[in-house]
Parts: structure tokens; C-alpha cells; sequence
């Protein structure tokens, strides 16, 4: 397998500031999408904006008029239940319109609480399921370097999702196959539907059983773009081996009544709690906020 | 059933390119002409079973046409969820194959056998499956289910299977009547097919000729074949090397119901719901659970008389 290219960006560089920008945009978007769409999962979409946005940004070689690159780079979004902050940074980046945000979580909708790819083709996977991105990943980039297709392939799972014994089966295959091109970003905000993920995984670290499954490594704060687009820059950390990224992000990150509090796992923004979280964060959502 | 399957495997890579096959450490001795030949497109992912198929619904996404193999009981049952959302919900051309599918490991004991692998995989939309009959049957199949748009399920037996001959066509979704008989029809999927024909024989030398109709598909179930099976029998015997949900047994009856056209008895021959302990050989289990040649000839005779059928043999 080739070492990795630079890939020219998909857009001219976009300043950190602006990213920023961007990203308190999307977060403010995903609050109203919470609140109109009737969804929860707040914490879990809030926490990996920012590794969105930076992704999204400039970083990826993806764009809405070479869905069928072979050349692209392949993002799977595993964390299939953040989705809002997903839909949001994919309309802002031009994959779909962005007035259809405002159809999130309701029926007949393109935008379900778990990203369908037979609705929404510009998807590489469906996800909701957690613990087959990686493994997916992992094919697909088996399957292009075979075809000598010189994309990356970037999977963005959560912490939680890690319980799976699957990941780590996806791991160690990755690793026996030099898998160079591809990035699993854990979103490492130590929050799960019930309970804190060091405590129910024993308190071993991203850090160590990646090293140990013979990945390269790095920890970056996942809630500065800044940190996660030069952590994503320097992949591959070891030549010859897939590159984990733990981000450590603050679930519902950006509200601060909202921020590290599992209740906002599952709770549906009152408009009174969108009104004030949306003063808080102080730039305007893509979607209008409705009546 | 196996060497037939590394055998057309290895044909099917040689005729088309994208063929990549994927190993649940399954296999030893059996593909090296297959790695000798073609190293890139072979891939053992350990005992893994969920990296297996997922990782083959990923090479599927990129326009590869994977097909992977590991015991029918983990291939089926342990990888279920990857089956299902992976390989299903993504609509892809991924071929399942569960070796040693029903009682062919029944000497292993529970954790080896396969008697719901044809349910499992019946369960998940547009998913085609197939149970055949003998290596022909293999031989022929497997390059038809790589040319479907959808996923599928084959379930292989063991090595060493006897063949059987019929000119009916080895079609995936059709069933091939193997005998033309009277009266009776005698349904089989898998391996069930062989002690069916050779009851038959046994049968014939008393002038009993039940037809034979084999379904080595048995989702989607060719109902054409059952309709033209139900004008002329009076009797279903079907013979599953399966459980009683979700084979040919459960398929059958269920368009019997719902098409409102029946014969007028059905029996079914197949395992009950008991877990077998004791490490029976598969040939002493299908006796003991009567579902061998014996049996089928044992139902037979007992059906063929007109007072249980209740209708004057002609």
C-alpha cells in the first residue's frame, strides 16, 4: 500500500476562527433539529461537532459532485445516533439541502435519528447499530487498495460504541493488513446511555488498547478543530499502520446546562431550554427556529 | 458438497474479477489452489465472524463481490446482526455459506449444529436461500447467486456427498421434480434429497411411485412447482434436515394456508426441537430422529393405503 498523499483540499484553507465559526452554527442547528424533530441524543451529537467541522471543513476529499469518486475519500459516520450534528455538517457542506434539516426525525423524512443510506444515498453506510463501522471500514479499504483507488477511509465512532467486541476484531484485522490510509476517530466523551465508559470498560484507556491492536495513536481535546485537524494531518502516526485518534470531547459541548449531563442523552429540548442555549451559543442555527 | 464448492469457487474467481473470499479460519488444506492462484482475493479474518461479514459488506460497497464461508451454526447464529444490517439493510451481493449446515457436525456436539441456519437466514428481506441437494447442485448454484443483485445464503454439508441425476434444470428459485410419481409427493431441501430418491427405489419395487420434487431453494419457495404439486398429490411428506420454523416444512404449510390450497395430509419428517447431546453420528441422529431413507419409506407405505389417504388407489 502507497504512503498517504496529500490530497488537495476540497476547499481553499478555511480559517480556524471560521471553522469555529461554523461549528457553533451546526451546534446551534442540531438544537433545533432536536427540539422540532422530537429527538434526543443531544449529548452524543454536540460532542463530536467540532471533529465534524473539521473534517467537513477542508479536510476530507469528498464533495457532493464526486459522490462516485473512487478517488474520494470515505467517511462513515458509526455513531449513527448523533445524527443531527451529521445532517447539519452535511448540508453545510453541500450534500443536501440545507431547508431539509428542518425534516429531522419526523415521519417520511430523509433525515431519520439513524442515518439511512437507502434513503439518503450520499451516505457510505446506514448506521445506528453500533460496532460495524470500523469493521466496514476496514473492507472498504481492503477493497480499494485492491482496486488501487487512493482514498482514505475515516471512521467516526463513539466511545461507548467501543464496548462492542466487534471494533475490536475490526482492530486487529486492520493492523494484520497495514491498513495505512485508514483513521478511527473515537468520540471519547465518557458518557453512555447509563453510565461513564472508563468505568464500565475497567478504566483501560483508548490509548492502550490501541497501541495494543498495533495502531499509532494520538489524543487530541475533540473539541478543538485546531487540535483534531493536525492530529488528521499527521496520520499515519506509524507508517505501515491504521491511526486512532481519541478525541476527548465533553458530551452536549457548546450548552453549558447541557454539558457532561446524561439526562441530555435522552431529553428533547424544551423551547424555553432551546431559546436559552441558542443565546448561550450566540450565532444563528442554519434552520429557522419555528413558532 | 465441500471440494465441490472450492471447486467452483475457484472457476467463478477465474470468470469474474471482483470475486473476493473471505474465511472465518475455515478451510485448511481446501482453498490453497484458490490462494496459490488468486492471494490477494483470499482473506482469513481468524475466528471473527462479525469482522467477517462486515468486512465484506465494505468490500461489497466498493464493488467487489465477496463470499464468505465459516461453520453454518457461527456463519448464521453468531454473525446474525452483520447478516442482518451490514450485508442486509445495504442490499449488497455478499454470499453467506455456512459448511456443515444442519447435522453434518452432529458428533461435535450442540455448539456445531445447524438446524436453524435456513430460519436465520430466511428471516432477512430479499435474502435468497439455498439448501442443495448434492455437489452438482453446489457446483451449479453458486455461480448463480453470484450473479444476483442480493444478498444470499448456501448451505453446504461435508465432504463426499453421493450425486444424483436428473435432467430437471438446476435453477435457483425453481424446484426440480425429480421423480414423476402418484399420490404421494415427497418435498425435500438439502441432503434430505438423497435418502428421498432412495426410498423411492425401495418403494417402486412394491409398485408405490411417489414423486420426488426437490427445493434446494427454499426462500423464495417456488410456488409455481407447488401448485402443480398440490393438483396432482393427495400427500405431503416433506423431509428437512432443518427445524420445524422457518425451513422448507414451515414454508410449505404457511403458502398451504395462505393460498388455501392443501393436499389433503401433510406429514413432515424433520428433527423436533430437542438439543441432541451424546455425540450421535449425523446417519444415527436422522434414524433416531426419523428422518432418513428408512423413514421416509416407513410414511410412505403407511400413506400409500387408501384408508389413511381416504380416497380408492387407482
Amino acid at each position: 500500500m502507497s504512503l498517504v498523499e496529500k490530497v488537495p483540499l476540497a476547499e481553499p484553507t478555511v480559517s480556524t476562527a471560521a471553522l469555529e465559526r461554523k461549528a457553533r452554527r451546526v451546534r446551534a442547528t442540531c438544537l433545533v433539529m432536536a427540539h422540532q424533530g422530537r429527538e434526543g441524543h443531544l449529548t452524543s451529537a454536540l460532542s463530536c461537532v467540532d471533529i465534524l467541522v473539521a473534517l467537513y471543513g477542508g479536510w476530507l476529499n469528498v464533495s457532493p459532485g464526486r459522490l462516485h469518486d473512487p478517488h474520494r475519500d470515505r467517511f462513515l459516520f458509526s455513531k449513527g445516533h448523533a445524527a443531527s450534528a451529521y445532517y447539519a455538517v452535511m448540508a453545510d457542506a453541500g450534500f443536501l439541502p440545507v431547508e431539509e434539516l428542518a425534516t429531522y426525525g419526523k415521519s417520511g423524512s430523509r433525515l431519520p435519528c439513524h442515518p439511512c443510506r437507502l434513503m439518503l444515498p450520499c451516505l457510505e453506510i446506514s448506521s445506528g447499530s453500533l460496532g460495524h463501522g470500523l469493521g466496514m471500514g476496514t473492507g472498504m479499504m481492503y477493497g480499494m487498495a485492491l482496486s488501487g483507488h487512493r482514498g482514505r477511509v475515516v471512521v467516526l465512532m463513539s466511545d461507548g460504541e467501543c464496548n462492542e467486541g466487534s471494533v475490536w476484531e475490526a482492530a486487529a484485522f486492520a493492523c494484520a493488513h497495514k491498513q495505512e490510509r485508514l483513521i478511527a476517530i473515537v468520540d471519547n466523551n465518557n458518557m453512555q446511555a447509563v453510565g461513564r465508559t472508563d468505568q464500565l470498560m475497567g478504566g483501560a484507556t483508548f490509548e492502550d488498547k490501541f497501541h495494543a491492536f498495533g495502531w499509532g495513536v494520538r489524543t487530541v481535546n475533540g473539541n478543538n478543530i485546531a487540535e483534531v485537524r493536525a492530529a488528521l494531518d499527521e496520520a499515519p502516526f506509524i507508517r505501515g499502520q491504521p491511526s486512532a485518534i481519541v478525541a476527548k470531547t465533553v458530551g452536549g459541548a457548546g450548552v453549558s446546562f447541557m454539558a457532561d449531563d446524561t439526562l441530555w442523552h435522552y431529553r428533547v429540548p424544551s423551547k424555553e431550554d432551546l431559546l436559552k442555549a441558542l443565546e448561550e451559543i450566540g450565532e444563528p442555527p442554519f434552520i429557522e427556529v419555528g413558532p | 458438497m465441500r471440494r465441490a464448492f472450492s471447486d467452483a469457487l475457484f472457476k467463478l474467481a477465474q470468470d469474474d474479477p471482483s470475486v473476493i473470499f473471505l474465511t472465518g479460519d475455515l478451510g485448511f488444506g481446501v482453498f490453497d489452489a484458490f490462494i496459490a492462484e488468486f492471494p490477494r482475493r483470499y482473506i482469513n479474518v481468524g475466528v471473527a465472524e462479525a469482522q467477517l461479514v462486515d468486512c465484506a459488506a465494505g468490500l461489497a460497497l466498493e464493488g467487489w463481490r465477496p463470499i464468505v464461508y465459516s461453520i453454518a451454526s457461527f456463519m448464521t447464529g453468531r454473525a446474525f446482526e452483520q447478516i442482518r444490517l451490514a450485508v442486509g439493510y445495504h442490499r449488497l451481493p455478499v454470499i453467506v455459506v455456512g459448511a456443515g449446515g444442519g447435522y453434518t457436525y452432529a458428533h461435535a456436539g450442540v455448539t456445531h449444529h445447524a438446524k436453524e441456519d435456513l430460519a436465520l437466514m430466511a428471516l432477512i428481506p430479499n435474502m435468497t436461500v439455498v439448501c442443495p441437494g448434492d455437489p452438482n447442485e453446489v457446483s451449479a448454484l453458486l455461480p448463480q447467486l453470484s450473479r444476483m443483485s442480493g444478498p444470499s445464503y448456501l448451505r453446504v454439508g461435508r465432504f463426499g456427498e453421493p450425486r444424483f441425476e436428473s435432467p430437471a434444470p438446476i435453477q435457483v428459485g425453481r424446484a426440480r421434480l425429480l421423480r414423476d410419481g402418484e399420490r404421494i409427493a415427497v418435498l425435500t431441501t438439502g441432503g434430505s434429497a438423497v435418502h428421498a430418491l432412495a426410498a423411492a427405489d425401495k418403494l417402486a419395487e412394491a409398485d408405490m411411485r411417489p414423486s420426488v420434487c426437490h427445493f434446494h431453494t427454499v426462500s423464495p419457495i417456488d410456488t409455481a412447482a407447488l401448485d402443480a404439486l398440490v393438483a396432482r398429490a393427495e400427500v405431503f411428506v416433506l423431509v428437512e434436515e432443518h427445524g420445524l420454523q422457518g425451513g422448507l416444512a414451515a414454508a410449505v404449510s404457511q403458502w398451504c394456508t395462505f393460498h388455501g390450497q392443501a393436499p389433503r395430509r401433510i406429514l413432515r419428517l424433520g428433527p423436533s426441537d430437542e438439543l441432541v447431546v451424546g455425540n450421535p453420528k449425523q446417519h444415527e441422529l436422522q434414524q433416531r430422529l426419523g428422518f432418513d431413507t428408512d423413514a421416509i419409506v416407513a410414511a410412505c407405505r403407511e400413506l400409500w393405503s387408501p384408508a389413511v389417504i381416504g380416497k380408492a388407489a387407482p
